[in-house]
């Protein structure tokens, strides 16, 4: 693998680096902010964001920089920021090491896209169980309150950035942005209907930009190098840059690894993971966190950026990248995950809420060697009943796992299915009339 | 909204064929002015697209996926298909899904037989499911008396709770939990306290929600239903009430149907029961010789009623007669009662329940804009930007009215003032105030003088329309002149209200361009009442609302049928049309109509004819469905002057406090056993339709005077209610097509330029004057067992109307008992709590009564249901409002004690 230079771990692994303001700007910290509010439009920030090719780093992909340029400029009234850092996608944990280790990152991000939006609230929606996440970032908000960095009139420009922080109370469907907006105002986090977009009714239906965390971190480097610096490094020009994977699994070196996304999984998984953490081989993988349908050992050369994943059917997703050995069962997998959505289901759209439960229900009984022939086509049915159909992407991400392991290792299932038919040969059937 | 929100037109092409709506339609309410009916769960015109039951999904061209038809706006050129293998088998895979986890209870499901998913089962679903896995399993629950669930059955579309937030502004449900464990319950598992609507119950297109009262006591296709009108308060809400064999088995109400539009109140909805009840009065009673009543024959009964009559009037003359009716009979009813007491018996001397307040607002209306009815709708309130409530209590009093004011507010973004004597707090009951954008709490019930700073800040704040002050300068002048000379600071004494708050109100709204004022009970139902509509009424003359199209006035008919009591002529000062009673013109048609003259006696108000009857001049009275003697406080002396009459006859439901002390008691059928007509608060007549059979031999009572007349020798006589309704046409105008009339009466601008000539100089110095000041002392605790000074209030519940409310057991069940509300925080300075027993007293006796705790009453007063109030009546005393007879008694100075309970050491 070709040396890169890290972007967004490289503050954090400094030996001695506590994640300070004092130590983030001894890094250069708060010097993108200061270029900004020195004079740069609020529409070249925007240019400057959109020319790195930067896009949405929590599992969607969407261009940053358009997506702000979305949020109508002459708007009376508030605007708003928020920072999705519910990060719970099983198998991603990239978000709460930026927050724990470098908030200012994230904060001078937040503050640059504020500006640049036009926003002078912005929230922090971190996930309930980041307590600690929640703690360092209240209290690098209250050090930058204090040097000036946030509140009003920063660095005596007039601009206005007020960030709170607003903790979840553990709900998965809360990192949608339309249901983290619901359960920001007080409701059951439920997904809106869309249109209308956020951009234009968010918040409190006000225009509202939502941003991953990992997103924002990435905003006052480009800010600094420019967005042609950042556009050159990845995949140019559609997935630029590079991204935080968050390795799991039967490696032997799970952790956050950063690099471009020109590298591959091989990369990933053989080179910074150290390889399978036993003698036996690799047997599949889901390259970007839970909802990503998974890949086999054959895609081991597919670079890690959105296309090429994508190509290789499935999507790189949120970065959560989980590894899994020879010997591991995928049905058990598959339910496994099917429980966690199942749990998780807000239950607002008919299909995802009727549908994860009946899944649920038939792999337990596959697993249970209670299976029967015509399972594996009700599966399908109910997966294709579900994806497209529903408001938000939830019900897509929740069959990935089912569609994916059928679709690798359907002997699997169809050898539990035989098990349970030799066993129900040996139970007496109560005759039942057929007309 | 379910509602287009442009008049552009786009063209849109559903099943191969092409058609026009406004651009903004949904597609489903496109798809349905085609014909094609998309089927669907969620979707409801009333509530906005929440699009999460994924039934109504369809193919439309350019769109990658299925898109939900409730969702998604017609766009010019649009190609739709709402049928086709995709479609289908996506609406076949929905069903499928929900009745996985459905109980499939329908033998025993009170919606089974009009359930939507039973249709769309039937419609959209192979015969065999694959589901073969375990069901979820939720217990039943109640949810307070009236409701239950049976969150099996839920297909989670969440209309309830959408209905309960949007339209009621009530949020008393919730989903709990999540995925397929959601269920709707209240918050936090406590007991349902709500509006008890009941919308929740009928927006639900399952058997999820039902009601308690006729749980399992019908299968939908045995009901047989009647559209008929609601009889407890003003707002006329058509109902559809459902009988099985002559049972009263349920209420409900269809979308687009009435002027309620499907909506009902608790009333309507779960207070159906009130004309069964078990006490009613079955056969005619007359007393006997021990003092007695006992069950006579109707011929008895009517002839002895004939023959005393005859025999007072022969002896002592007509005027010897006098007669009350109440306004919750039908227009037939109350026509042909002051027919009778004109034309065959002779006098004048009637009134109607009008007369406890309604008849001030009328006669503001006739005097300043020369109608007698509003000149908005419903609709105009929907429209309206600008809402101004005076002392309406709304979502208690006129609840379906209040609907029209919420939607205004949070769909139309109106801005709403209230004036109130209440405060705005939330709960899940809901409080039209929480709404307003500027709330001012009334205190002490001094409306008067908030008007006055309403008027003052008019003044005084350049907000007098150009129109008006070129027009009537002198009028302008003179109220100024008046509004001037009162301080703020006597303003602010009276009325608690500030010259802030009054000249934020104002300016609000006299800037609309839509506005409309609503006047409640608390002013109606006020000494001066008819001053200070007038004065609410020069207000919307100052600021250029009086003649608006869309704008206008509007007084709150408390009983189903004041207005039609006023129109009928069933008052003192009116003929029927209403036309004043010494109107020679009016007379002269009613004569030729009537064929005799139309008596020239003194006409007698309430208050007039029990001092008649206590002086010896009246020696009888025919009182028909009104109880004055527990209406009014003891010391309006209505049963001394009662018993000391030759004669009284009552023609009720219910041996009442008054029909004991009657001579003879006829009974009367309740209005669902009866056709007539109903004019609402609107001024709107709608069909009354019989739904079940009489009860016992209680008759309509327009048929008793018909039957009176012929035994006093001048017939009038009719064939049925119809019969009668076509007099009715000859003589009042607005009776010739029934249900919604499409536009309100206009302002008379001749009234207009004679009011504000000099019409208005009559009165102009007692309307703006203010009543000296009664200012208790400041509320204070006074140590130990003293008590506190207070205002104490007899207040309309939402859960009931009148007394009669209190035979329904549904509402019973809701409330069933009445309890001194007073202030939370005031309680807790003066350590009482919830439940706690107090005791108040004043000069004219004392009450001991338990203590219910709200946050929406005032500090200064303490509330008290007027259904429920024989337990506080000796507390109050009544005055009479010198102009226009309207007895006053709702308000009366207490002090409350709390009484300590004797416990025993040691026990809790």
């Amino acid at each position: 693998m070709k040396t890169f230079e890290k972007i967004l771990l490289r503050n954090m692994e400094q030996p001695g680096y506590t994640g300070s303001l004092a130590d983030y700007e001894r890094a250069g910290g708060y010097q993108a902010l200061k270029t900004v509010l020195g004079g740069v439009s609020p529409a070249d920030v925007i240019e400057t964001v959109k020319q790195s090719g930067l896009r949405g780093r929590g599992g969607a992909g969407f261009p940053t920089g358009v997506k702000w340029s979305f949020i109508p400029k002459d708007h009376p009234g508030p605007k708003y920021l928020c920072c999705n850092a519910d990060e719970s996608e099983p198998g991603t944990f990239k978000d709460r090491q930026l927050m724990e280790r470098d908030p200012h990152q994230v904060l001078e991000g937040m503050a640059i896209a504020c500006y640049a939006i036009g926003a002078q609230t912005a929230y922090i929606y971190i996930r309930g169980e980041f307590r600690l996440g929640a703690t360092i970032l209240r209290r690098a908000i209250a050090e930058a309150r204090q040097a000036g960095h946030l509140g009003t009139n920063i660095y005596g420009s007039g601009v206005t950035v007020n960030i709170h922080v607003h903790e979840g109370a553990g709900a998965y469907i809360c990192g949608e942005e339309t249901a983290l907006l619901e359960s920001l105002e007080g409701k059951r986090g439920k997904p809106r209907t869309k249109p209308p977009f956020p951009a234009t009714h968010g918040l409190y239906q006000k225009p509202t930009v939502v941003n991953n965390v990992e997103t924002l971190a990435n905003v006052p480097h480009i800010v600094n190098r420019g967005g042609a610096w950042y556009a050159a490094i990845g995949v140019p020009p559609k997935s630029p840059g590079t991204r935080i994977f968050c390795l799991s699994g039967h490696v032997q070196r799970p952790g956050n690894y950063e690099l471009p996304v020109n590298a591959t999984f091989r990369d990933l998984i053989e080179e910074l993971g150290g390889g399978m953490r036993s003698d036996k081989p690799l047997k599949a993988f889901i390259p970007g966190g839970a909802s990503a349908p998974f890949l086999t050992p054959e895609h081991l050369d597919v670079q890690l950026d959105f296309e090429s994943v994508a190509r290789a059917g499935s999507m790189s997703g949120s970065g959560g990248v989980t590894v899994m050995e020879e010997g591991t069962n995928m049905v058990w997998v598959a339910l496994r995950l099917m429980e966690f959505f199942y749990h998780e289901s807000c239950g607002k759209c008919t299909p995802c809420r009727e549908g994860s439960a009946w899944i649920v229900q038939i792999l337990q009984r596959i697993l249970n060697r209670q299976g029967r022939q015509d399972d594996l086509q009700t599966l399908l049915d109910i997966c294709g009943n579900i994806g497209g159909r529903t408001v938000c992407a939830f019900g897509d991400a929740e069959i990935a796992p089912v569609q994916s392991t059928l679709k690798y290792w359907r002997s699997e299932y169809e050898a539990l299915i035989a098990e349970a038919d030799v066993l129900a040969t040996s139970r007496k059937a109560i005759p039942v009339l057929s007309v | 909204m379910a509602t287009a929100t442009s008049q552009q037109l786009v063209t849109v092409t559903i099943d191969g064929i092409s058609t026009q709506v406004p651009a903004g339609t949904l597609v489903i309410e496109a798809a349905r002015q085609l014909g094609v009916m998309v089927p669907h769960f969620c979707y409801h015109p009333k509530l906005e697209p929440d699009a999460n039951c994924r039934m109504c999904l369809v193919e439309i061209e350019k769109f990658p996926k299925l898109q939900t038809s409730c969702s998604t706006r017609v766009a010019d050129g649009m190609i739709v298909r709402c049928s086709g293998a995709q479609v289908e088998a996506a609406r076949q895979s929905v069903l499928e899904l929900i009745l996985g986890n459905h109980p499939l209870d329908c033998p025993v499901c009170d919606q089974g037989g009009r359930c939507d998913l039973q249709d769309f089962s039937h419609e959209y679903t192979p015969t065999a499911g694959r589901f073969k896995e375990l069901k979820r399993v939720f217990p039943k629950q109640y949810l307070g008396p009236v409701i239950e669930t049976q969150m099996n059955r839920c297909v989670s579309c969440m209309r309830c709770v959408r209905y309960c937030d949007e339209v009621i502004d009530a949020q008393a449900l919730a989903p709990v939990g999540r995925g397929t464990l959601t269920q709707i319950t209240h918050w936090a598992g406590h007991e349902l306290e709500c509006d008890m609507c009941g919308g929740c119950i009928q927006i639900c297109p399952v058997g999820a929600i039902t009601s308690r009262l006729s749980m399992y006591d019908f299968r939908p296709w045995m009901l047989k239903r009647t559209d008929t009108i609601c009889a407890y308060c003003g707002d006329g809400c058509q109902i559809t009430v459902q009988q099985k064999n002559n049972q009263l088995i349920e209420v409900n109400s269809a979308l687009g149907a009435g002027r309620n539009n499907g909506d009902l109140c608790v009333r309507g909805y779960f207070g159906y029961h009130a004309s069964t009840h078990a006490s009613r009065v079955r056969q005619p009673l007359m007393r006997q010789a021990n003092g007695s009543l006992a069950d006579v024959t109707w011929e008895d009964a009517l002839e002895h009623v004939a023959r005393q009559f005859m025999a007072l009037r022969n002896t002592y003359g007509a005027d010897a007669i006098g007669g009350f009716i109440t306004a919750r009979c039908t227009n037939e009813d109350l026509y042909l009662f002051q027919k009778f007491m004109r034309l065959v018996v002779g006098t004048n001397q009637i009134d109607s329940s009008a007369r406890y307040g309604y008849i001030n607002g009328v006669r503001a209306l006739r005097r300043v804009q020369g109608t007698h009815r509003w000149t908005v709708r419903y609709e105009d309130i929907v429209q309206a930007d600008g809402i101004m409530l005076v002392g309406t209590q709304l979502h208690a009093t006129n609840p379906v009215t209040a609907i029209q004011v919420k939607e205004a507010v949070k769909r139309g973004g109106a801005s709403l003032v209230t004036l109130e004597a209440l405060l705005p707090a939330r709960s899940t009951v809901s409080n039209i105030t929480t709404l307003a954008r500027h709330h001012l709490t009334v205190q002490r019930g001094r409306f008067d003088a908030a008007i006055l700073g309403l008027l003052k800040a008019v003044c005084e704040g350049n907000l007098i329309h150009e129109e008006i002050a070129g027009q009537a300068p002198q009028f302008v002048n003179a109220i100024r002149a008046k509004v001037v000379s009162v301080a703020w600071h006597v303003i602010q004494e009276q009325s608690g209200l500030s010259q802030t708050d009054c000249e934020a109100a104002v300016r609000t709204y006299a800037r609309a361009e839509r506005a409309v004022l609503l006047v409640g009970q608390d002013v109606l139902r006020s000494l001066g009442g008819e001053g200070m509509v007038t004065n609410l009424l020069d207000l919307q003359m100052l600021t250029g609302h009086l003649r608006r199209q869309g704008s206008g006035l509007g007084c709150l008919a408390e009983e189903n049928n004041e207005q039609g009591a006023v129109e009928m002529g069933a008052v003192a000062e009116y003929l029927p049309g209403p036309a004043d009673l010494h109107d020679e013109g009016a007379r002269a048609v009613l004569a030729q109509a009537w064929g005799d003259d139309v008596p020239t006696g003194a006409s007698a108000t309430l208050v007039d004819m029990v001092r008649r009857a206590k002086t010896g001049s009246i020696k009888a009275l025919f009182i028909v469905g009104e109880n004055p003697v527990a209406s009014l406080p003891p010391d309006a002396q209505v049963s001394e002057a009662l018993e000391s009459l030759e004669f009284v006859v009552c023609q009720e439901m219910f041996l009442t406090e008054t029909a004991k002390r009657a001579h003879v008691v006829l009974p009367a059928c309740s209005s669902m056993e009866k056709n007539g007509t109903f004019t609402n608060t609107e001024g709107h007549v709608q069909r009354v339709r019989q739904a079940v059979e009489t009860r016992g031999e209680s008759r309509p009572d327009w048929e008793m005077f018909s039957a009176l007349s012929v035994l006093m020798n001048r017939p009038v006589e009719y064939a049925d209610a119809k019969s009668l309704l076509r007099e009715i046409r000859g003589a009042v105008p607005g009776y010739t097509l029934l249900g919604p009339t499409s536009v309100p009466p206009r302002v008379d601008e001749e009234t207009v330029a004679r009011y504000v000539a000099d019409g208005f100089k009559d009165d102009l110095d007692r309307r703006y004057a203010l009543r000296p000041s009664s200012v208790p002392p400041a509320p204070s605790v006074i140590p130990a067992h003293a008590g506190i000074q207070l205002t104490l209030r007899l207040v309309q519940s939402l859960y009931h109307s009148g007394k009669y409310s209190t035979r329904a057991k549904g509402l019973m069940g809701i409330q069933g008992e009445g309890r001194l509300q007073i202030n939370t925080s005031m309680a807790r300075r003066l350590g009482i709590g919830e439940g706690d027993t107090v005791r108040l007293v004043n000069e004219r006796g004392q009450a001991t009564t338990s203590v219910t705790l709200s946050n929406r009453v005032p500090d200064d007063v303490a509330w008290f249901p007027e259904h429920f109030d024989q337990a506080v009546r000796v507390l109050f005393s009544s005055q009479v409002d010198t102009q226009t007879g309207v007895p006053v008694w709702k308000t009366a100075d207490v002090m409350l004690e709390t009484v300590r309970e004797c416990r025993t050491e040691g026990q809790p």
